[in-house]
């Protein structure tokens, strides 16, 4: 019993969980104030919009891990299904790796880069 | 505690590990820029055990620990008989190798029918073991926190022990202690597979709390900041680096007081720091004196 209750914990649930993993893309527009962006986040799973999620917007910068503490802001529904408004809040201009902290309904972290310039962000290329 | 709190607690606890490993080569008497390299090599050890081949944390972690003590191992054995800004210089072209193998790492493999692990310099994504256990962000935070307590409380005791005289005795004349019967090379050796472990160990929390790595997140950057953080805190105690992050990262940058001018704040009070206290505000002299008070 205790045995597979180990297997479970140790090796079941990864698996199902990493089939559920949700796909996130991301349109931000600057507000006019300094590093502050409005963004509009589209989650999906599946190839179906992802409605009802909950999730924290956090922001690091790749060169410099751990090292920016942005405050995380709160993802509010936006017009259609799926999607999601936040206002980002960044120190300065350039690469920047968005985290979305998923709470339900399933407990993620999806990590995006988007270059964000004075006028907005875009998907960094690679 | 709201998220914010702990996302910077976190960081703090995180950052702490790779500057203790700095500092744990400053006071053998070697200035390090590159342990950066030991941070990445946890990272992706633990996070390819872990994502790709189902490994538990705590075993990945052990393992990566070694990898990184071995890595550093294998950097020092050539650059240990150089000395001072020679060795510096050594350790940073060795972190730019590491970064570049980093960037060449294709690492794929199958799990639940995705290909998963490092993918050069697209990336590690998808190191979600503590998502797929249910651990809570504050959770992390405290299992962070036991682990920094427990290094630090081992530095604590090395450091009032007759290693940690030997090792200080090493890093301030190596002749000297020579002279006495002290194996430097051998001392110093058995420092950098303890900064590397350190380092790796901070590497693989930190890959797990991010969930994706990718070779930029080791530049030389972290490594700058690691040492800076050990010689603005001090060289005194195992304190004194933890007292760098908690400035920088604590104050500078939580604060936000100095939004756009932080780095400018930051390397000024470095070179401020340097200028008035060369071994930091913990430094020997304080830390005997703060011994002598309150014992």
């Amino acid at each position: 019993m205790a045995q597979a209750a180990l297997f479970l914990i140790f090796f079941a649930a990864p698996l199902l969980a990493h089939a559920q993993s949700p796909q996130a893309e991301l349109r931000c527009k600057a507000t006019g104030e300094d590093f502050v962006y409005d963004c509009i986040i589209t989650l999906s799973r599946g190839g179906r919009p992802l409605a009802g999620a909950e999730m924290a917007v956090a922001a690091d910068m790749p060169t410099m891990p751990m090292a920016h503490n942005v405050r995380p802001a709160r993802a509010r529904p936006g017009a259609k299904p799926g999607e999601y408004k936040a206002r980002l809040d960044l120190e300065m201009l350039g690469e920047w790796t968005i985290k979305l902290r998923l709470d339900s309904p399933v407990r993620d972290l999806l990590v995006l880069h988007y270059e964000f310039d004075s006028k907005g962000a875009t998907p960094r290329k690679r | 505690m709201d998220d914010y709190a702990i996302g910077v607690l976190t960081n703090i606890g995180l950052f702490s590990f790779v500057a203790l490993s700095a500092y744990l080569l400053l006071i053998a008497g070697e200035m390090s820029f590159g342990q950066q390299a030991f941070f990445g090599v946890g990272a992706y050890a633990g996070g390819i055990l872990t994502a790709l081949y189902g490994w538990p944390l705590p075993v990945a972690a052990f393992a990566a620990m070694g990898l990184g003590a071995l890595a550093q191992l294998l950097v020092a054995l050539p650059t240990l008989r150089l000395r001072g800004l020679y060795f510096a210089m050594a350790t940073l072209a060795a972190a730019e190798m590491a970064r570049i193998l980093f960037e060449l790492l294709h690492w794929r493999r199958k799990v639940d029918g995705e290909l998963a692990g490092p993918d050069g310099t697209q990336g590690f994504r998808g190191i979600r073991w503590i998502f797929e256990h249910g651990i809570e962000p504050l959770h992390y935070l405290g299992i962070v926190g036991v682990l920094l307590a427990l290094v630090l409380a081992l530095l604590l005791v090395v450091e009032r022990s007759k290693l940690g005289a030997t090792l200080r005795g090493v890093g301030e004349d190596p002749e000297l202690a020579a002279s006495v019967g002290v194996d430097v090379q051998r001392v110093k050796l058995a420092v950098a597979a303890a900064a590397g472990a350190l380092a790796a160990l901070g590497g693989v929390l930190y890959a797990h709390h991010n969930t994706y790595i990718e070779p930029r997140n080791f530049d030389i950057m972290l490594g700058v900041h690691s040492l800076a953080y050990a010689l603005i805190g001090g060289l005194g105690t195992a304190f004194g680096p933890l007292l760098g992050v908690l400035l920088d990262i604590g104050v500078l940058e939580s604060t936000r007081i100095f939004q756009g001018y932080r780095m400018i704040v930051f390397g000024g009070l470095v070179a401020v720091v340097l200028i008035y206290r060369p071994r930091g505000v913990l430094d020997e002299r304080i830390v005997q004196w703060l011994r002598q008070r309150f014992s």
